[in-house]
C-alpha cells in the first residue's frame, strides 16, 4: 500500500504540467473574459446611470421652463384683462360724458324752442289781447 | 501488502490493495494504472478548457458556463483564503489542485472501471495511491515555501522563531506535518472510501451500497475542498508570517 516508486516525481513533474496546460487554456482566457465581461457590465451602468442623470436633469429643466411658461402666460393674461378693463372703463366713461353732453345739447336746443315758443305765444296773446281789446273797447283806444 | 483476494464464489466483486500494474521504464517502477486513470482526468479537464474556451461569448451558454461557474468557485476559494490582494497567482495552482482531486475521486466513484481488465491491479482514483497524494501534498510544500521567500526572501525563516524561539522544533515539525497530514488524509479518505464500497458490494452486491456510494461522492467532493483549501491556507500563513505584518 505504501511503495513509493518513480510514481511520485512523474505525477508530480505530470501536475505542474496540467496547471502550465490549464493556466493557458482554462485560467486565463476564462479570466479575461469574466473581467471583460465586468467590464464592460461596469460601462454600461455608469453610461446608462449617466443617460437617466441627464434625462432628470432635461426633465427637470423642461418642467423649470413650463412653469415659467405658465407663469408668464398667466401675467400675460392679467395685463390684457387690465388693459381691456381700462379700455372699458375710458370707453364707458367716454360714452357716458358723450351721452351727457348730448343731452345737455338736447335740454339746451329744448329749452331755446320752448322759449321761442312761449315768447310766440306771448307775442301773439299780446296781439289777440290788444285785438281783443280793441274789439271790446271799440274805437275809444 | 493488504489484499483480499476474491473468492471464486463472489466473482462479482473483489478487493485489491497493493496489487499494481507496473510499467518499466528504465530501471523505473512506476503505477501504470494511476496514470492511466490521471491521464484520463488530465484529458477531461484540457477538454472541457478547451471546449469552454474556444469560442468565448460575452453571454455564457452550455460547457463554457459550467467552467465559468467551477472557475468562479475556485477563485473565490483561493480568495477567501489568501485574500484580495494576493490571490491571483496562485489561482491557477490552487484551482487545479482541487478540479485535478475533485474530477479524479468522482471519476474513481463513478466511472466503472472494473470493466476494463487488466493484467494486475485495478483501475481506480488515482488520488488512492498513496504516490499521488504525496506529490500533490509535497507541491503544496514547495508552493508554500516558494511563497514565502518569494515575499520576504531570507527573512521566511524569522516566522520560525518569530513569537518565541521555544516553538522552533514545533514550528520545524510542522513543515513535515503539513505535507503529510495533507497526503494522508486525502489518501486515507478516498481509499476507505472504495474499501467500504468494495466491501459492501462483496457482502450485498445490489442497492445497499448505494447510500454508501453517495455518501463517498460527498466525501470525495470534501476532500478535494478540504485539500485546495488547506494549500491556500498555508500559502497565506507563508505570505503573512507570524507577528511582524500589520493584522488588520
Amino acid at each position: 500500500m505504501f511503495d513509493f516508486d518513480a510514481t511520485l516525481p512523474l505525477m508530480a513533474v505530470q501536475f505542474l504540467l496540467l496547471v502550465v496546460v490549464l493556466n493557458a487554456v482554462f485560467y486565463k482566457p476564462l479570466t479575461k473574459a469574466i473581467e471583460d465581461r465586468n467590464d464592460y457590465i461596469r460601462r454600461n451602468q455608469v453610461e446608462a446611470q449617466e443617460r437617466l442623470s441627464k434625462a432628470e436633469n432635461l426633465a427637470k429643466q423642461y418642467e423649470d421652463e413650463l412653469a415659467d411658461t405658465r407663469r408668464q402666460s398667466q401675467a400675460l393674461i392679467a395685463a390684457a384683462q387690465a388693459d381691456a378693463q381700462k379700455v372699458v372703463a375710458t370707453k364707458i366713461a367716454e360714452a357716458q360724458e358723450q351721452a351727457r353732453l348730448q343731452r345737455e345739447q338736447a335740454q339746451r336746443e329744448l329749452d331755446q324752442q320752448k322759449q321761442e315758443a312761449m315768447s310766440a305765444l306771448e307775442r301773439e296773446v299780446d296781439s289777440l289781447s290788444h285785438q281783443i281789446l280793441g274789439k271790446l273797447l271799440g274805437s275809444q283806444v | 501488502m493488504l489484499s483480499f483476494p476474491a473468492t471464486p464464489i463472489l466473482p462479482l466483486a473483489s478487493l485489491e490493495v497493493g496489487h499494481h500494474f507496473y510499467w518499466q521504464i528504465g530501471n523505473l517502477k512506476v503505477h501504470g494504472q494511476v496514470f492511466l486513470v490521471s491521464w484520463f482526468v488530465i484529458a477531461l479537464l484540457v477538454l472541457a478548457s478547451v471546449l469552454a474556451t474556444r469560442n468565448i461569448q460575452r453571454i455564457p451558454s452550455g460547457i463554457q458556463n459550467l467552467m465559468e461557474y467551477a472557475l468562479d468557485f475556485v477563485r473565490e476559494l483561493a480568495k477567501n483564503q489568501l485574500g484580495e490582494k494576493e490571490f491571483r497567482p496562485w489561482v491557477p495552482f490552487i484551482g487545479t489542485l482541487f478540479l485535478f482531486i475533485f474530477v479524479s475521486n468522482w471519476s474513481g466513484a463513478l466511472i466503472p472501471w472494473k470493466l476494463i481488465k487488466l493484467p494486475e491491479g485495478e483501475l481506480a482514483a488515482p488520488t488512492n495511491d498513496i504516490n499521488t497524494t504525496v506529490a500533490l501534498a509535497l507541491l503544496v510544500s514547495l508552493a508554500y515555501f516558494y511563497a514565502g521567500f518569494r515575499k520576504k526572501g531570507l527573512g521566511y525563516f524569522a516566522k520560525y522563531v518569530q513569537p518565541t524561539p521555544v516553538l522552533l522544533p514545533i514550528a520545524i515539525l510542522e513543515d513535515f506535518t503539513k505535507p503529510l497530514s495533507l497526503s494522508f488524509r486525502l489518501f486515507g479518505n478516498i481509499l476507505a472510501d472504495e474499501l467500504v464500497v468494495a466491501v459492501l458490494v462483496l457482502l450485498v452486491p445490489l442497492f445497499v451500497p448505494l447510500p454508501v456510494m453517495l455518501l463517498g461522492l460527498f466525501t470525495s467532493a470534501i476532500q478535494a475542498l478540504v485539500f485546495a483549501t488547506l494549500a491556500g491556507a498555508y500559502i497565506h500563513e507563508a505570505l503573512e508570517g507570524h507577528g511582524e505584518e500589520e493584522h488588520h
